[in-house]
């Protein structure tokens, strides 16, 4: 039996012939099976095949400089391959070693299962080391999410959280398509003139959602707080 | 390998929580093995991993599996010790309760004991001691079992302890001692703490990385700091070479002893096998 997961899948390879997960376009084959690529690629011939889902697990560890990517969301995957798949299963496992968990969000947010959590109330959670975070002000947090998770260089996700239980908005120096899930993402990540300009047609496109903020944007309130 | 008769219901999942890490590119990847390990045995309908300082992460897991389809998580902590995070972290995370977790949905998740704290674990030591030092006489040598030690949480240190006083009843080494990079017995101090031509170390941790690579061996002496001279002329490596090639070259010269460096623990492929045994165990 199909989980939630699969059946969208399914929906969105029914519906195109083509679609967008973050980085990666995904092209279906005619024998049936996936190609799938960095989207700056898509023109691209001299590129390294790999035919293992489990490939992707080492295609998205490094940036194009050899660095190590700890933020798989971070609009940094590196260029210069093409994963073969056959089968649907295969896709599903790519994605999600790709972008660990983003799949299954969507799923649940598409389902309404999908529980958001308040900045202010993950920061309160926290002990040990990053219990110092909490002690962060609004105005220093409006500087913080506006820098560490713009879509140009520091997160292709969808912010759904509220910096807290009163529904500010995590930060105001961000587009207001940064929290919207209808938007590409990828979009707002290239620079004017670019060779995917925002004019061009946008592929379909499953978001990355953010629905609670991750454990580097805590460090880097953390950081704020203790001055590093 | 462990033989399992047991094939468990096809609405329950495995999710094996782990650290992870924002600078080693090397401490999930175990984690990641043991799961596609268990996958491909088909015992569950799914098998996740969620990390605290990875992805997906520890928050993200809670809506991982279905509860349409999947009415049971076994949650595994892929940690060496009872300790902070399997005790604190883990369940504030994924918002566990005791043992077991009924969620509002129906779902039961049951939180089972890390890996660390499994019987098998001592077999594993021993195998991954005689695998890197074999021809070497036991009774004419020490095994070091070095864990990291911390002040967050004073259980942090026992299972390292406990396995060391397992393996010393035994009675095959000269001397069995559990060490720690920031408590003691610090394993800085082998060279007073150890008697023996030939030493044996094995890190007690979950992912090679800089502990294992780098903050050990320079602990031990095995490793040249730059500018710095360890150890004897030729025998250590400088503080510059690639990730894993410290295991390599064994066994290292220092004051005319022996010592044999052993990856971490976590890495050998027994780990899959705990894991399961941890689930199986919740269960039952």
């Amino acid at each position: 039996m199909a989980d939630p997961v699969e059946k969208l899948l399914e929906t969105v390879c029914n519906d195109s012939r083509s679609f967008c997960v973050g980085e990666i376009l995904v092209r279906k084959t005619s024998t049936g099976g996936f190609a799938l690529s960095h989207r700056d690629d898509k023109a691209t011939d001299q590129l390294k095949i790999f035919r293992s889902a489990e490939d992707a697990i080492d295609i998205a560890k490094h940036d194009d400089a050899g660095n190590y990517r700890p933020l798989k969301t971070a609009p940094k995957l590196r260029h210069g391959w093409r994963l073969d798949l056959e089968t649907l299963e295969d896709l599903r496992r790519a994605l999600d070693y790709f972008y660990p968990g983003r799949l299954a969000m969507f799923a649940a947010w598409k389902s309404d299962k999908l529980q958001i959590t308040p900045l202010r109330e993950t920061l309160e959670r926290q002990s040990g080391m990053y219990r110092a975070a909490a002690r962060i002000s609004d105005s220093q947090i409006n500087d913080v999410v506006a820098d560490f998770c713009r879509s140009n260089g520091g997160c292709l996700r969808t912010i759904l959280w509220k910096r807290d239980a009163e529904e500010v908005i995590a930060s105001t120096k961000l587009p207001k398509e940064k929290f919207d899930p209808a938007y590409d993402q990828m979009m707002a990540s290239k620079p004017p003139g670019s060779p995917t300009p925002a004019t061009a047609p946008i592929p379909a496109t499953i978001p990355l959602l953010c629905q609670e903020a991750c454990n580097l944007l805590i460090a880097e309130c953390r950081k704020v707080m203790k001055g590093e | 390998m462990v033989n399992y008769l047991v094939t468990l219901r096809t609405d329950a999942a495995l999710l094996i929580v782990a650290h992870g890490s924002t600078v080693n590119a090397d401490s999930s990847a175990p984690t990641l093995a043991h799961a596609a390990e268990i996958r491909r045995r088909e015992i569950f309908a799914d098998v996740e991993c969620a990390f605290w300082k990875e992805e997906p992460s520890l928050r993200d897991a809670v809506f991982l599996f279905d509860p349409e389809s999947i009415r049971e998580v076994c949650v595994v902590p892929n940690f060496i010790s009872e300790g902070y995070f399997s005790q604190t972290v883990v369940p504030r995370e994924l918002e566990l309760y005791g043992r077991i977790t009924k969620r509002s949905n129906g779902q039961i998740w049951r939180y089972c004991e890390p890996v660390g704290n499994h019987p098998i674990m001592t077999d594993l030591l021993l195998r991954r001691a005689q695998e890197i030092a074999p021809g070497v006489p036991k009774n004419e040598a020490t095994l070091l079992i070095v864990a990291h030690g911390t002040d967050l949480n004073e259980n942090s240190a026992v299972a390292a302890k406990r396995e060391a006083e397992k393996i010393r009843s035994l009675g095959k080494y000269s001397a069995v001692l559990n060490v720690y990079m920031e408590e003691p017995p610090l394993v800085s101090e082998w060279r007073k703490l150890t008697k023996t031509r030939n030493v044996v170390v094995v890190p007690f941790f979950i992912s090679d990385g800089l502990h294992s690579y780098e903050d050990i061996p320079v602990l031990l002496g095995i490793v040249v700091a730059a500018g710095g001279g360890c150890g004897q002329p030729g025998s250590a490596l400088p503080a510059t070479a690639a990730p894993g090639e410290i295991f390599r070259h064994n066994p290292y010269r220092v004051d005319n002893r022996s010592i044999f460096y052993a990856p971490s623990i976590g890495t050998d492929a027994g780990f899959a096998d705990i894991i399961l045994e941890q689930a199986l165990n919740a269960k039952s």
